[in-house]
């Protein structure tokens, strides 16, 4: 019975704080400041995706080092044994390092005029190694073809050994190879990985300018102290500024998903070795499980702005502190820590996690997806408790 | 009727209001007169419920805002000093809104909007954002606000501050009316003609008491001066200032 009353005086609750509820909203969705940077923000990261990901493939497709051999003629042995796949070696007969390497070529490798007498002689004739290295990726290719040069040089030492019966073993106690591991799919997956934490920051932007402006902005233009004589409880008044702030952040990110899910078959995943599996149930739970973390952020930064004296200064401090939860997921996403599954009750890892599973289209636990959600809302309701408590402050008040 | 009870509070220590008592009768316009710092809006603040007092006891008609804060603000209609408005908002969206709040719905709230457009003057200015208004337009949008929902008690805190001649001609004769329709009106002013011409009864402040109370006639009676500057300047700082005052300047 006693249940039922609270439940009864709760709905009634709200629909006392309708008419406030309808002012935050007018408010919120009327400052063309807060709507642009949520807007922008939320269309901003999944165009970066895109056109990051599609340079990473060009960039990929472009992986082939081009090198010119000038007086290839004097070392055809050279020329001959660098040639391979990932190596294009063009034989020049002459030409100029720099114009060149200002050209089409990565390297330039340029054979002295005296290298086959000096050769023969066993004189050491010089090979002259040529890069730009402002140049970012030549270090790479250089990097490339000093160990092909040096493997050469072992080959031919080796035969010159074994020419005169020493084992060219003994020069080489070991030898060490360097294995990239990476693929083109775990560095796609990679690309991936960011999207939730994204998706995440998008929320905390989304809300930031409304929650500082409904907060700490209202008590600034002394437009709170007319609101607090008025018949409604601290939590009709935290509830009511939440719902709208929240209703912003949440536009942001589904605007986000949106222009991700369009985008996504515009980016090329399959080079990564990327199906996109994301379904229509998959981007309606995105939608879903950001709801209650919408809410919970709003409720918070409001909480904090309400603490400070200033628009300016709550939007400094909220602006900082924002930046900690979103680096945490990183932080871990980075670090790649596996963890349990009960970690997903937590705000914010819950829902990064859920995020992620069901952009490739993984098997999401819809009961952790529930669980997570209902801690996350008792979260919120604790909080507007808290905030109706601050409602109660003096030090909120104009000083007169 | 409002009654203030033996009320005091302090604020780090340091006493604003000590042991306030007074009464605020129904159909009369009461002047809180006080100098900066005298305590009046913290008076009028625990009288609406946004300042707790450390003892003493306020009520608003049967209500104690202290604790019954819902029962207390139905009742009250409250301009305070400086406040300001939603910019984002119509005059119209912004007094439905908080009449709303206040209960307000169908005819009834139709009827309201009508009353408070009509009376303050608020026609040319009703489907306006109220970015950008003038002190007296938005003094004129406050008093609607406060009036809206037909309180039996309205509070006004220091009202003519920056307003222009038509604003404070407007709000004395809104406030003549609703005297005459039975309704309890205190206002703090720290302006001695506009307390002498508007207030039936002055209740004049100094270090967060009450230190004389009656018409601006009966004042300047009990302290024999001629003026109710006088009159007040005798009450809160005594004696000796008032003498040094009218002995130092001349006639």
């Amino acid at each position: 019975m006693n249940r039922m009353w609270s439940a009864r005086a709760v709905i009634v609750g709200l629909q006392q704080m309708a008419p406030l509820l309808r002012k935050e909203l007018l408010e919120a969705w009327r400052d063309r400041r807060a709507l642009l940077m949520a807007v922008c923000f939320s269309l901003m990261f999944p165009a970066a995706l895109a056109g990051g990901t599609i340079f990473m493939v060009k960039k990929q497709s472009e992986d082939v080092t081009r090198l010119a051999v000038i007086g290839a003629e004097r070392a055809p042995l050279i020329a001959e044994q660098l040639r391979s796949p990932g190596l294009d070696v063009e034989a020049l007969a002459e030409g100029s390092p720099r114009a060149l390497l200002a050209g089409d070529y990565d390297l330039v490798l340029e054979v002295t005029d005296d290298f086959a007498e000096r050769y023969q002689d066993f004189r050491a004739p010089r090979l002259y190694l040529y890069v730009n290295s402002s140049d970012t990726g030549s270090g790479r290719a250089q990097r490339a073809l000093q160990e092909r040069l040096g493997a050469l040089q072992q080959m031919v030492v080796a035969q010159r050994l074994s020419a005169r019966g020493v084992a060219p073993q003994l020069l080489a106690p070991w030898r060490l190879e360097t294995r990239d591991v990476s693929t083109p799919s775990s560095r796609g997956a990679l690309i991936l990985a960011t999207v939730p934490g994204l998706l995440i920051m998008t929320l905390f932007i989304a809300c930031l300018a409304t929650a500082v402006d409904s907060s700490a902005g209202e008590r600034e233009r002394l437009s709170l102290e007319p609101l607090l004589v008025q018949p409604l409880a601290g939590w009709q008044i935290i509830t009511a500024k939440t719902l709208a702030v929240a209703s912003l952040g949440w536009l942001g990110s589904l605007l986000a998903i949106g222009a991700l899910v369009l985008l996504m078959p515009l980016m090329p995943l399959a080079e990564f070795g990327i199906q996109q599996a994301t379904t229509v149930a998959g981007v309606v739970a995105m939608g879903l499980v950001l709801l209650p973390l919408a809410l919970l952020v709003a409720v918070l930064q409001i909480l904090l702005a309400l603490r400070s004296q200033s628009f300016k200064d709550a939007q400094t401090q909220l602006s900082i502190l924002q930046i900690a939860p979103v680096v945490l997921l990183m932080v871990l996403d980075m670090a790649q820590i596996k963890l349990a599954d009960s970690w997903q009750l937590l705000p914010l890892i819950g829902q990064q996690q859920w995020l992620k599973g069901l952009l490739v289209g993984d098997w999401v636990s819809p009961l952790w997806m529930l669980a997570g959600s209902a801690v996350t809302l008792v979260l919120v309701v604790m909080a507007i408790l808290v905030g109706a408590r601050a409602l109660q402050r003096e030090s909120l008040l104009s000083a007169s | 009727m409002i009654r203030v009870e033996n009320i005091s509070k302090s604020f780090a220590g340091t006493p604003v209001l000590r042991n306030l008592s007074f009464d605020v009768p129904d159909g009369r316009i009461t002047a809180l007169l006080g100098a900066n710092g005298a305590g009046k809006t913290s008076c009028l603040r625990i009288i609406c419920g946004l300042l707790k007092a450390d003892s003493g006891r306020v009520l608003v008609g049967d209500a104690d805002p202290a604790l019954d804060p819902m029962g207390a603000r139905r009742q009250l209609g409250v301009v305070g000093d400086r406040e300001g408005l939603y910019e984002r908002l119509t005059v119209r969206e912004y007094l439905e809104i908080f009449a709303r709040m206040q209960g307000l719905g169908g005819t009834a709230l139709a009827e309201a909007l009508a009353a408070v457009r009509e009376e303050l003057e608020l026609a040319a200015l009703w489907d306006r954002r109220t970015k950008g208004f003038s002190q007296g337009e938005r003094m004129k949008v406050s008093l609607a606000r406060a009036l809206v929902h037909r309180p039996q008690h309205l509070i006004l805190d220091e009202p003519t501050r920056g307003l222009d001649v038509l604003a404070v001609r407007l709000l004395r004769k809104t406030l003549l009316r609703l005297r005459a329709a039975g309704t309890t009106i205190l206002f703090s002013s720290h302006v001695m003609p506009e307390v002498a011409e508007l207030s039936d009864r002055v209740l004049v402040m100094a270090a967060g008491q009450v230190v004389g109370a009656g018409t601006p006639e009966q004042l300047a009676a009990e302290t024999g001066c001629s003026t109710l500057e006088d009159s007040f300047v005798a009450l809160a700082y005594g004696q000796r200032a008032s003498a040094a005052r009218v002995e130092g300047e001349p006639a």
